[in-house]
């Protein structure tokens, strides 16, 4: 039960609202629950619904027109992400020291060691918000992305 | 469930001359599979031998790890191309 409900109980007990009041009451804190609860459902939902991560270098159009261009187009699935990320478990002990030193000396205290599985997979939900769009000098359009 | 990769589709093409490759993955998962099951007494005592090591441990999370790669490779697309040169490989 939650601290609001006890309150209007105990309001009710004391005698400082009615019945009908803390019905009322009642109901307005089940409805905004139950709404709360749909909505993360939702967002759930679109965290579940990504399933590819884009690259995309498209070229200017000039460029396109003279024949002298780079394109990538590439799609990740987000479970061969998940899958890539258990490997890193297989790194040796003495690649990953040299790692975590050289991360270190760019000033980023971060082991691989200390990644439980809640966290790959909250770092992967997290993705699904992802969204780069660079522009570059020669007029090519970098963009990275969920879907 | 996932569902395994059926197809994979590449495509190399150079200045002059390029090729393209339908590779029927349903039909090399049986031989995969028939080539484990032969192979999997070898690899349980190599995974026995190489236990107290540690190497036995890491050698059987690679072969689960490996698969689990193979089995969530449907719907990877890479697509690069510069000029009139293409690397083209699609997993479907």
């Amino acid at each position: 039960m939650s601290d609001n409900k006890k309150k209007i109980l105990e309001m009710l007990a004391q005698g400082k609202i009615s019945a009908d009041d803390a019905y009322r009451l009642l109901s307005a804190i089940d409805g905004g629950e139950g709404r709360r609860e749909s909505t993360s459902r939702a967002e759930t939902a679109v965290k579940d619904k990504a399933k590819y991560l884009r690259v995309t270098v498209l070229p200017n159009p000039d460029s396109e027109r003279s024949g002298n261009y780079d394109r990538v187009n590439i799609r990740v699935p987000m479970s061969l992400i998940r899958a890539g990320i258990k490997f890193t478990s297989l790194i040796p002990s003495e690649a990953r020291d040299k790692v975590n030193l050289a991360l270190h000396e760019k000033g980023i205290d971060f082991d691989e060691r200390n990644m439980k599985p809640q966290d790959i997979e909250e770092l992967i939900g997290a993705l699904s918000d992802l969204e780069v769009d660079v522009i570059t000098k020669n007029g090519e359009s970098v963009k990275v992305f969920v879907e | 469930m996932k569902r395994p990769p059926m197809l994979m589709h590449m495509r190399i093409q150079g200045e002059r001359k390029g090729f393209g490759l339908w590779l029927p993955l349903f039909l090399l998962l049986p031989l995969a599979l028939v080539v484990f099951i032969i192979l999997s007494p070898l690899i349980l005592v190599a995974a026995i031998i190489l236990w107290p090591s540690g190497w036995g441990k890491r050698a059987l999370y690679t072969l689960r790890a490996a698969l689990d790669i193979f089995w969530s490779m449907r719907g990877l697309k890479v697509d690069v191309r510069s000029g009139r040169q293409c690397v083209s490989i699609s997993v479907v």
